[in-house]
């Protein structure tokens, strides 16, 4: 079409575009095939695994996201309730209150109810939560690890690579199918059951 | 072969929903407190990940944006529609989407996926990477002209081009050959997807992110008004091979409608110096001369890439650092060396997780040696690429009218309106 | 082939100039990349560093535990003697004789260990959740909801039954008529004779007798019993210490919060605990990975290992004492049994 001569019949450079132009095809072709083989028609998300996480702090600081799309999470099932709670309260805190001094969490997320003596449910509110991990890292020390970080799917905007995966220092993070977007804590800890 | 994977897909499918059933049935978790009181324990949400939701929405309206710039541009010739198209992809792909997994990106995850064999890479990645390479192989770069959300922000700032000289033009079209060799190699050993990294503007579509990414976004929009679409000539990766199949293209954009009649008039229209000018003087070489430089590259060309290959697989220690691992072991074996007195959150996760400095550097040495084979090709590729160069600059060009670069015009359409045959097929020619 | 009006054909200048320009380039490329600092670096370290390597806190939001788990060197009056390898992949409990021999519980079976020389595995159906030895030898094996008897050679003698689905045992005491088993799950601790009878229960809230009641939030939930015959139960979630009489009566306790060295912190500790000689409690934490003694009404006596001395995270560090007064501590990381005495 927008070919000098491209009223000869057929010219060496016609000639030389169609062949390469051929070749290109088949190229792209085979990546795709190639690709095809591997592919999954799932689309994949970034989570991370909290058996992984060493609670570095890096999941607040390192999303793309301000605040981070990564949130703490708490698996009801394996809390103690405890009163004392390890991911609730500064070791020193002076009283086991809901005085903004003794708690742990830096934007106050974690919300302590009592339910009966002596147990306390912890919740979270995430629109609070920055994903320090702080809670997690308490709770994982002196309590049961029902605390945990997830990437929270309705925050992530799912970034190609996934800036804290690569941030990360114990490579918790990876690509999870997108209908199976959570790897919970609970169930499955292994440290809780000797004959696993 | 299909039935075969089928199959797969479905065992790996049940295995899964089996292994989650043990999970939670198979193993007695510790149980929490007996409550007297007749307390309900909150469950846990799990928001849905949107990507499952937009994924073929975004294939459609990926498809959809392709066919109706090209129609704009083939057929109707119209730099207007084309903006308006500019307009939706800023919007959709843009801020909508938040740019993630754009078609320059995806290049690494077809990349990873050759390397990788456990990464699965999603269809519609695949066809993110795939769809706007065949346009070009058809119809030009007009994936750059109205679907790319890089390039329509760049686009639309550009108010002031200048001509910027030929020699740093040249050199500076040689940066995305670079850029494309060097992230390909560290997305196939795994070390990091560098053009999501350096992302220019994606900070600016999720408004807010890394201080130094949006700075430098800002900055490459400020002299994006004077030199126009700076990313997209001088360091898009994913331009480098839209411009290899674009220079092959079968209906290309064309400046003029029909014939052009040599008025000059839309030789300095284009923003970015993709339009060449007919061979009008007598060659001032003879054509014997002209055939035997061909030749001596032609015969140059192995001993050029071999020492590309050479220089390339001997820059794989510097080059190896972009990956973790490898800056992990540096930061430990420094701390160790007492070469630096601050221990890093990597340096000391290292050391609490038990493994032991054989084992790091083992991993590195084998990070190395990938590296080292990569070496090879990046340097190949890039000898060939410069080789390429020389090619055509030794060819002889034919060229007899104001025609558009095939390889570097971007399809925008600016130049349509500088032509008179445009006008007169148009009808308007009035009121130019 | 980027033609512009400024050039039309080649002549060799020309060529030499712009084809100078690519290959420049492509060499500027290549030297930028090998710019990349970092050759020297990687040669692994052979001597070692004059300085110790501070900690360099980049993250306003780490969480330091460090600064909690600095001990006064003054206050350990224990060293370590002795770190006997269990050779088991997972280690789960410990246990002494009378005769000083050792129990190691671990993988799917008890190795028994007299001497470095002498070493007998008995194999069990499951791993093991807690270990105690009869004074005639036989080994009572806690499984995860009953327990199992064996004679010394390793022959299955009774099976006790199940204590039921949300069962958690996680100690065992043995008396002269009586066994005492703590459940962790059910929040009880079992009474039972030695044929598997049970004859009772403990620990349960009782505001009559003025029992405040197990509070047990995870699977720790130790028991022993002192000179007297009386059982003492570590009440984890309440940090407390409670000495029952067999029949289930109260007779004392003491309870000791705080982050100091002084007491306990967290949601349940001390995890595992001992009876010294003389009647003092020989304690084990998680969190703070370390082990303590405390005289029988609570006070602070002194430290025996400081958490430097464990890996981060472990927990499960069972305790045993022999006649001597030596401490035995379970390390699940480390998979040994280490052995502490008085410097
Ligand atoms: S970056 Fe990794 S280790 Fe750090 S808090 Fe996040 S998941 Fe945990
Ligand atoms: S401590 Fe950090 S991770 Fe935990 S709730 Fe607060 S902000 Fe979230
Ligand atoms: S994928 Fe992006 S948005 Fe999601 S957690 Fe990672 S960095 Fe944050
Ligand atoms: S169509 Fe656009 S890019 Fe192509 S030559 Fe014309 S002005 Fe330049």
């Amino acid at each position: 079409m927008d070919k000098p001569n491209k009223n000869q019949p057929v010219s060496r450079r016609t000639f030389f575009g169609d062949t390469l132009r051929t070749l290109s095809a088949l190229g792209l072709g085979s990546l795709v095939g190639f690709g095809a083989r591997k592919a999954t028609s799932e689309e994949l998300v970034w989570q991370l695994d909290p058996d992984k996480c060493v609670q570095c702090g890096q999941c607040a600081t390192e999303c793309v996201l301000d605040p981070s799309a990564v949130k703490c999470v708490h698996a009801f099932d394996v809390c103690g309730y405890c009163k004392l709670c390890g991911g609730y309260f500064k070791p020193d805190a002076k009283s086991l209150d809901t005085a903004a001094e003794n708690q742990l969490c830096p934007t106050g997320a974690l919300i302590r109810k009592f339910v009966e003596d002596p147990y306390y449910e912890y919740t979270i509110d995430e629109s609070l939560c920055i994903g320090c991990a702080k809670c997690v890292k308490g709770c994982g020390a002196f309590g049961n690890g029902s605390l945990h970080l997830q990437v929270r799917h309705d925050c992530c905007v799912n970034c190609n690579e996934c800036s804290i995966a690569k941030a990360c220092p114990s490579n918790a993070f990876q690509r999870v199918p997108a209908s199976k977007p959570y790897l919970y804590r609970g169930v499955q800890r292994k440290d809780f059951y000797p004959e696993k | 072969m299909l039935l075969k994977n089928k199959t797969i897909l479905l065992t790996i499918f049940i295995i899964m929903n089996l292994a989650s059933a043990a999970q939670l049935f198979g193993i007695e978790r510790f149980p929490r407190p007996q409550f007297e009181s007749d307390y309900q324990q909150p469950r846990m949400t799990s928001p849905d990940p949107r990507a499952a939701t937009y994924e073929y929405i975004d294939i459609a309206a990926l498809l959809a944006a392709l066919s109706v710039t090209t129609f704009l541009i083939l057929k109707k010739r119209s730099r207007r529609g084309v903006f308006v198209m500019m307009l939706l992809s800023i919007a959709y792909f843009g801020f909508w989407r938040k740019g993630c997994v754009c078609s320059v990106g995806s290049i690494q995850n077809v990349a990873y996926a050759l390397a990788n064999p456990d990464y699965a890479i999603p269809i519609s990645v695949i066809v993110f990477f795939i769809l706007p390479l065949v346009f070009s192989l058809f119809f030009g770069r007009t994936f750059c002209a109205g679907v790319c959300p890089l390039g329509a922000i760049q686009d639309v700032v550009i108010l002031k081009p200048q001509r910027i000289p030929l020699w740093l033009n040249h050199m500076l079209r040689g940066i995305p050959f670079l850029y494309l060799g060097i992230a390909v190699l560290a997305a196939v050993t795994g070390s990091m997807f560098l053009i999501c990294r350096f992302d220019p503007f994606i900070a600016l579509y999720r408004m807010g992110g890394d201080w130094g990414m949006v700075s430098f976004g800002v900055a490459l929009l400020l002299v994006g008004v004077f030199i126009a679409r700076p990313y997209c000539r001088f360091l898009c990766p994913y331009g480098v091979l839209l411009g290899w199949l674009s220079k092959f293209s079968k209906y290309h954009a064309s400046i003029t409608p029909d014939e052009c009649i040599q008025c000059k008039l839309c030789e300095t229209s284009c923003p970015f110096e993709a339009i060449d000018v007919p061979v009008t003087e007598k060659p001032v070489e003879s054509q014997t001369v002209a055939r035997r430089r061909l030749a001596i590259i032609l015969i140059v060309m192995p001993v050029f890439m071999l020492l590309g290959g050479w220089i390339g697989s001997h820059l794989n220690k510097p080059l190896s650092r972009l990956h973790p691992t490898v800056r992990l072991a540096e930061q430990v074996n420094n701390e160790n060396a007492g070469r630096i007195y601050e221990t890093t959150i990597y340096s000391r996760t290292f050391r609490a997780s038990g493994e032991t400095m054989e084992q790091l550097m083992a991993e590195v040495r084998q990070i190395e040696h990938k590296y080292k084979i990569g070496g090879w090709w990046l340097g190949m590729f890039l000898a060939t690429a410069a080789g390429m160069a020389l090619i055509n600059l030794s060819r002889r060009r034919r060229q007899t009218i104001y025609e558009t670069n095939h390889t570097h015009c971007l399809s925008c359409g600016r130049c349509f309106d500088y032509c008179p045959r445009h006008h007169a097929l148009k009808g308007d020619l009035v009121q130019t | 082939m980027e033609q512009n009006k400024t050039s039309q054909e080649l002549d060799r200048r020309n060529f030499i100039v712009r084809g100078g320009q690519r290959i420049a380039a492509f060499v500027l490329g290549l030297i930028g990349a090998s710019l990349l600092p970092g050759q020297k670096q990687r040669a692994l370290a052979t001597s070692t560093p004059q300085t110790q390597p501070k900690r360099k806190v980049e993250n306003p939001w780490e969480y330091d535990l460090e600064s909690l788990k600095k001990i006064d060197p003054a206050l350990i009056t224990y060293e370590e003697i002795e770190s006997i390898p269990a050779e088991q992949e997972k280690v789960t409990a410990l246990a002494l004789d009378d005769s000083g021999t050792l129990y190691i519980g671990g993988d799917k079976g008890v190795r028994v260990i007299t001497d470095k020389t002498s070493k007998r595995w008995v194999q069990l159906p499951q791993a093991p959740a807690c270990l105690a030895i009869d004074t005639n030898g036989d080994i009572f094996v806690g499984l995860k909801d009953m327990i199992v008897v064996y004679d010394k050679k390793g022959t299955k003698k009774t099976e006790f039954h199940s204590m039921g689905e949300s069962s958690y045992l996680t100690s065992i005491a043995i008396g002269i008529d009586d066994v005492f088993v703590a459940d962790a799950g059910n929040r009880v601790v079992w009474r039972m004779n030695k044929a598997g009878a049970l004859l009772g229960q403990l620990g349960e809230k009782d505001e009559r007798r003025h029992i405040p009641g197990l509070v047990i939030p995870s699977p720790y939930c130790d028991v022993a019993l002192d000179q007297n015959g009386l059982l003492w139960v570590v009440n984890t979630g309440r940090h407390a210490f409670e000495q029952y009489k067999p029949d289930g009566t109260l007779v004392k306790r003491w309870e000791k919060t705080s982050v100091k060295i002084d007491g306990f912190s967290g949601c349940c500790n001390p995890t595992h605990m001992a009876i010294l000689p003389d009647g003092a409690f020989v304690t084990a934490e998680k969190g703070l990975e370390r082990i303590k003694i405390h005289e029988t009404d609570g006070t602070f006596r002194t430290v025996v290992a400081a958490p430097s001395q464990f890996k981060e995270g472990t927990v499960g560090l069972d305790l045993a004492v022999n006649k001597q007064g030596r401490i035995f501590v379970l390390d699940p990381s480390q998979k040994t049994a280490r052995v502490f005495e008085k410097k």
